[in-house]
């Protein structure tokens, strides 16, 4: 499947918010990030060249930082935390599970687009230990059965709007 | 609001909003932090509506707030000041909340935070333990003040300290305040801050910068964003008066991109302040300039790293560099830079405002004021916790972290993430500080608390953190990106069962190197878990390698199931579950003895490690594995009896075996099967070791011994009785007899002293424990009467006291050194005496027994303490002001029992252990001598009669391989059984997820301690059973199908 359509105009104007920023690279690929889902190839050059920079030294920023990507995300973005407290209680049989259940690996996103798997180091949210994130929403004290009954939820709303 | 041009201003609009803030009697305090994963945002407005409808909007006001710290009971509501907190609220509660707490001061049971011990709710925040030993100073609003509203922090005295540090002190004052006050970097390093800030001011050059440091990236830490979310002003003020002494003019917050509440609650701060003037130019009217920005992180770790920030704050790759020189000399762009950790800037208002004197009140001398710990992992009351440093870990895992969910045993605390160590249960004691630590190679780190119990494997632990810190090293400094990959490499080889033993040194080689020679703390700490952990639970990982064991069951590649790995013998407790769940019975006994000859005695009185390590417990409670068991060998037993054809005999060879208790049988048994003739020597007249004379009647009957083994018999096996192996016939004269190897397991039957003042007077009325059980149980007539003394905390002890009762003590008291966890006795014994109306005391040490006339007439015991080194190691000593003298008609001494080789005087050139045993290959059990191998009890010391039939069957492999020639390692790993049962039941049936496990009933205690009737009842009906095995989660399937 093809990757969702992105608006590239937009670009502009997220430069123009940031180049007269100082050492404003970072939040301006933040910003692009967020805006796209992820920062396109084609948008490095004009980036390099508004910041006065080559464009190797923002290839080299992007690929540093896990939190840039230069291929598109899905449309449901979940994260597992593999964090000591969320490991202690047994997050590792939970990504197995969402393995499994999403038919994909670690930093993958599904053909349609629908969902990328990922994990990260710590949510801060031990508390809740296992969690994970979708999108900007927390849930905490996973098990299987719930771990199933979340992804249902998610696939099911495939087309609805937006969380 | 408008910009205050003045401290005079400042003060005037702080007096209006306390004015106005007066006017709600009542505040509903809503967590709306980490609490809102947990649905806090329908809470609040169910109860805003119900304020709203039951006509309260004027009387009370409900708040969003920050964390109140009891994450483990989120949602969190808090109300004063009646000073309640409501836990676990839903929104349906509302209703009852308003109409009952608030309108009618009638508190909610449901809602309360219940006693463990007691079962009774706590309403009060000032009498759950949790808080009670916690001194909220950092913390003291968060929870308390809405974040979002600066009137908040106004009103609860915020910016005073900024006013009075621009008013009343200089600069340098400033710095001599806080460095007087002894403040040491939050962030795990603990460099001292006010030394820090000296540096930074001294430096000639402008602009300066002072940073704070929010991206914590320590898995299991989460104090920074709590301060973050629920008192953001309090980091804004620090900054301002560190700006102010330090003489910079421009402040970033480095926040990582993973906590968009922090960031939200940050921006909305950063333009209140600013629209206050609070931030800005001419601050105050006192001509000091000072903005900040906030930078998000990119999610890199390493950022955390300051010369890494600096460069990520412009826009570059996080690659930290060489130090010197610091940041205070050459930072961001070159300048001074001061950065401090969140915390440590919100430690900076409460210096200023209250002084040094005050603040170095609580602490140590090396390490002053509080701490923040984030408490996380097997530990009940998870949640953020705020006490004295000095604190120890026990108090905060135990006192306020309320111990370790299903009271398993404590393992190791983790500390300080990835650059810290781990910290064993010999420790606990130990107080935390920046330096107590690190004695240990562990670090009090950033504030993360990671506990773990018996079911967390410590290879897997470092192997995990290993994975971290290769993942996130920046990659510049060959030690660090070279090692770190060599490191999990290895690690992760011993967790899937292809570990050598060269690889210990070499993890130790290679994490002493790249500690050495990496550039920043990322590649200097990484290999603290690895390292700490190969110190501490270094059986553990030898264990991984020799016998592809793991402790905590969780490393795949050598765990089916945790059931079955845990279980010393390695039987395949879900297919004979399973069986049970099917009606068939015989198979499940058949499945069984494919690893144990004894179903029946195991039964009744195994130990069970299978059940503590069932996942199923970890939902609700673990299968009643051993209740099972019995269950199936009782109607083998009744239905198909001893018979049996006996086993092929298929070898030349012949076997002997000396000593007819579980070790040996089993030892005999599994021979047998692999078609040897074995012949088992007994001094005895009757067999079964320490079941027979040890074991009473009322946990183990006579005559399911005797059924056991009359079908180990049956099998094949010759044993003869009242045929003592010693200086008569010595072992030589086995081997001399045409024997081809022995297995000697007499057991450890020798009965320790006390050597206290009476003792070897011999008085009448002195017994001790074994020798007491064993009379009693080969039916010597014993009576006691009157008061009997049992000194001892074991199962011997235990079962002496009890047996005590049942041939006429009218009152038993059990005196005891330590503390009841510290008594060996199975738990559920202990409790079952305590119900018979055994009396325990504890930290009672046994000084004299008196006699009189020949005769004991009683005991005195002095009061035993524990006293802790610096180290929090125990020492158990005497407290000489608690003497008790007691009258007492019996003593009865059971403190243990030892192995006596004695018997062996005339086979000396079997090589002897230190402590009166024999020394043996851990592996294969075998002796300095070819053919003779020994194991059991006898070699362990005492132990449990699994382990002991455990040893018996390794035995009998290695003796077979023996006789075949091969003298080499033998691999006992876990198998399937030859009867798999493919039933899912719990894993596909629905009904039996929710089905609770079924107690099994004991007689009661008035009646059973008339007579040895056994005290626990099987199950009751066929349906019963069936529907406890069904409870079973099948996991080793899991593994097939995945």
């Amino acid at each position: 499947m093809q990757p969702p359509e992105i608006d590239l105009t937009k670009l502009d104007a997220i430069i123009e918010r940031h180049k007269s920023e100082k050492w404003g690279l970072i939040p301006l690929l933040q910003d692009v990030q967020d805006t796209f889902g992820y920062v396109p190839p084609e948008t490095i050059e004009p980036i390099a060249a508004s910041l006065n920079l080559f464009p190797s030294q923002v290839q080299g920023v992007i690929t540093f930082y896990a939190g840039f990507t230069l291929t598109p995300k899905g449309k449901y973005v979940l994260k597992v935390c593999r964090g000591t407290a969320c490991h202690v209680k047994g997050s590792r049989s939970l990504i197995r599970l969402m393995q499994k259940e999403l038919n994909l690996n670690e930093g993958e996103t599904s053909s349609d687009y629908q969902f990328t798997f990922e994990t990260v180091a710590c949510l801060g949210a031990c508390f809740l230990a296992p969690a994970m994130l979708v999108n900007q929403t927390y849930f905490g004290k996973l098990a299987p059965n719930k771990v199933s009954s979340i992804l249902d939820q998610y696939k099911k709303s495939r087309g609805a709007k937006d969380k | 609001m408008d910009k205050l041009a003045s401290i005079g201003q400042l003060e005037w609009l702080r007096n209006k909003i306390l004015a106005q803030s007066g006017d709600r009697k009542t505040i509903v305090h809503v967590c709306m932090t980490g609490c809102r994963a947990y649905g806090a945002a329908s809470i609040r407005e169910a109860i805003e509506e119900e304020v709203k409808n039951q006509g309260l909007a004027k009387e009370v006001e409900v708040r969003s707030t920050g964390c109140h710290g009891m994450c483990a009971k989120a949602p969190v509501i808090a109300i004063e000041p009646m000073g309640v907190q409501y836990q676990e609220v839903n929104p349906e509660d509302a209703i009852d909340i308003v109409g009952l707490t608030l309108k009618k001061n009638q508190l909610i049971d449901r809602l309360a935070f219940e006693d463990p011990a007691a079962h009774q709710p706590i309403f009060y925040l000032n009498q759950i333990p949790f808080y009670k030993k916690q001194e909220k100073r950092v913390l003291a609003r968060c929870g308390r003040i809405d974040p979002t509203q600066i009137e908040h922090y106004l009103s609860a005295g915020g910016y005073q300290a900024l006013a009075k540090a621009l008013a009343n002190l200089s600069p340098d004052d400033v710095i001599e305040e806080v460095t007087s006050a002894g403040l040491r970097g939050r962030g795990g390093a603990g460099f001292p801050t006010g030394v820090k800030w000296k540096f930074t001011r001294a430096v000639a050059g402008r602009p300066k910068y002072i940073v704070c440091n929010a991206d914590e990236g320590d898995p299991g830490a989460f104090m920074d964003r709590a301060v973050l979310e629920g008192d953001p002003h309090a980091v804004l003020e620090g900054m301002l008066i560190g700006a102010y002494a330090i003489g910079a003019e421009q402040g970033f917050i480095y926040v990582r991109e993973e906590y968009p509440i922090a960031i939200e609650h940050l921006t909305i701060a950063l333009e209140q302040t600013r629209e206050l003037g609070l931030l800005g130019e001419n601050i105050l009217g006192t001509g000091f300039n000072f903005d900040i920005s906030m930078k998000k992180g990119a999610g890199a770790f390493v950022c955390g790293e300051e010369t890494a920030l600096m460069a990520s704050i412009e826009g570059r790759r996080g690659m930290p560099r060489a130090r010197p020189p610091f940041p205070a000399q050459a930072g961001i762009d070159q300048k001074p830079t001061n950065i401090n950790n969140v915390e440590t800037w919100a430690n900076i208002a409460l210096i200023i405002n209250n002084g040094a004197d005050w603040y170095g009140q609580l602490g140590t001398d090396g390490s002053r004021g509080t701490k923040i710990f984030s408490l996380a992992g097997k530990v009940n009351n998870t949640g953020l916790v705020e006490v004295p440093i000095g604190t120890t870990i026990k108090e905060v895992v135990f006192d306020i972290g309320g111990g370790i969910p299903m009271g398993r045993p404590f393992k190791a605390v983790q500390m300080g993430g990835p650059s810290g160590g781990c910290v064993p249960k010999e420790y606990l004691n130990m107080p935390i500080d920046y330096d107590t630590l690190q004695r240990i190679g562990a670090i009090m780190g950033s504030g993360g608390m990671v506990v773990m119990d018996e079911n967390n494997c410590m290879v897997e632990i470092a192997r995990f953190f290993l994975s971290f810190t290769q993942s996130e090293s920046c990659g510049k400094c060959a030690p660090c990106r070279l090692g770190t990959t060599q490191l999990l490499e290895i690690l992760t080889r011993l967790t899937q069962g292809s570990g050598r033993l060269e690889d210990l040194e070499t993890i130790k080689e290679l994490g002493n190197t790249i500690t050495e020679a990496s550039l920043c703390g990322l590649g200097q700490t990484c290999a603290k878990p690895a390292l700490s952990t190969l110190t501490y639970f270094k059986r553990e990982y030898e264990d991984h390698i020799l016998e592809h064991r793991c402790a905590g069951a969780t490393c795949d590649t050598m765990v089916i199931s945790a059931c079955q790995h845990a279980c010393p013998a390695g039987i395949d407790v879900p297919n004979y579950v399973a069986a049970i769940a099917e009606g068939k019975y015989e198979q499940c006994v058949e499945i069984i003895r494919e690893r144990n000859p004894f179903p029946a005695v195991c039964g009744r009185i195994c130990i069970h490690p299978c059940e503590y390590k069932c996942r199923r417990g970890e939902l609700d409670a673990p299968v009643a594995i051993r209740g099972l068991k019995r269950f199936a060998s009782e109607w083998y037993f009744q239905n198909i009896g001893s018979q049996r054809d006996p086993f092929p005999v298929t070898k030349k060879e012949k076997v002997a075996v000396v000593g007819a208790g579980p070790a040996g049988l089993t030892c005999a048994y599994f021979l047998a099967k692999k078609g040897y003739q074995s012949t088992v020597f007994e001094a005895q007249p009757y067999g079964g070791g320490m079941l027979g004379i040890a074991v009473p009647e009322f946990r183990l009957p006579r005559q399911v011994i005797e059924d056991e083994i009359a079908y180990i018999k049956n099998c094949g096996v010759e044993i003869f009785y009242n045929s003592p192996v010693d200086a008569n016939h010595t072992v030589n004269d086995l081997l001399k007899e045409g024997y081809n190897a022995v297995f000697i397991a007499p057991g450890a039957q020798t009965s320790m002293r006390t050597g206290i003042m009476g003792e070897d007077e011999n008085p009448e009325g002195l017994y001790y424990g074994l020798p007491f059980l064993t009379d009693v149980r080969t039916g010597k007539a014993i009576q006691l009467k009157g008061k009997v003394i049992v000194i001892g905390g074991g199962n011997v002890a235990l079962d002496a006291a009890r047996t005590a009762l049942r041939v006429g003590a009218a009152d038993v008291q059990i005196f005891y050194r330590r503390t009841r966890e510290e008594m060996p006795a199975w738990e559920k014994d202990i409790e079952e005496a305590l119900e018979e109306g055994i009396v325990l005391n504890l930290h009672w040490t046994p000084r004299q027994i008196i006699n009189t006339g020949g005769k004991i007439t009683g005991m005195e015991f002095v009061g035993s303490q524990t006293a802790y080194d610096d180290e929090g190691r125990a020492r158990v000593g005497v407290d000489e002001s608690r003497v008790q003298t007691v009258d007492a008609d019996a003593v009865i001494i059971s403190i243990g029992q030892a192995p006596d080789a004695t018997f062996l005087s005339k086979d000396s050139q079997i090589e002897r252990s230190l402590w009166g045993s024999l020394e043996v290959d851990q592996n294969t059990l075998a002796t300095n001598i070819p053919g003779i191998f020994s194991g059991g009890d006898f070699i362990t010391g005492p132990s449990t009669v699994i382990q002991a039939i455990a040893s018996g069957r390794r035995a009998a492999i290695a003796i077979d391989k023996y006789l075949q020639g091969d003298i080499g390692r033998i691999e006992i790993t876990d198998e399937k059984s030859e009867m798999p049962s493919a039933a899912g039941l719990a894993l596909e049936d629905e009904e039996a997820k929710d089905q609770p496990r079924i107690k099994l009933e004991l007689e009661k205690p008035e009646d059973r301690i008339r007579d040895f009737r056994e005290v626990e009842k099987g199950y009751e009906k066929f349906e019963e059973a069936h529907r406890e095995a069904r409870r079973c989660l099948r996991c080793d399937l899991e593994k097939e199908r995945s």
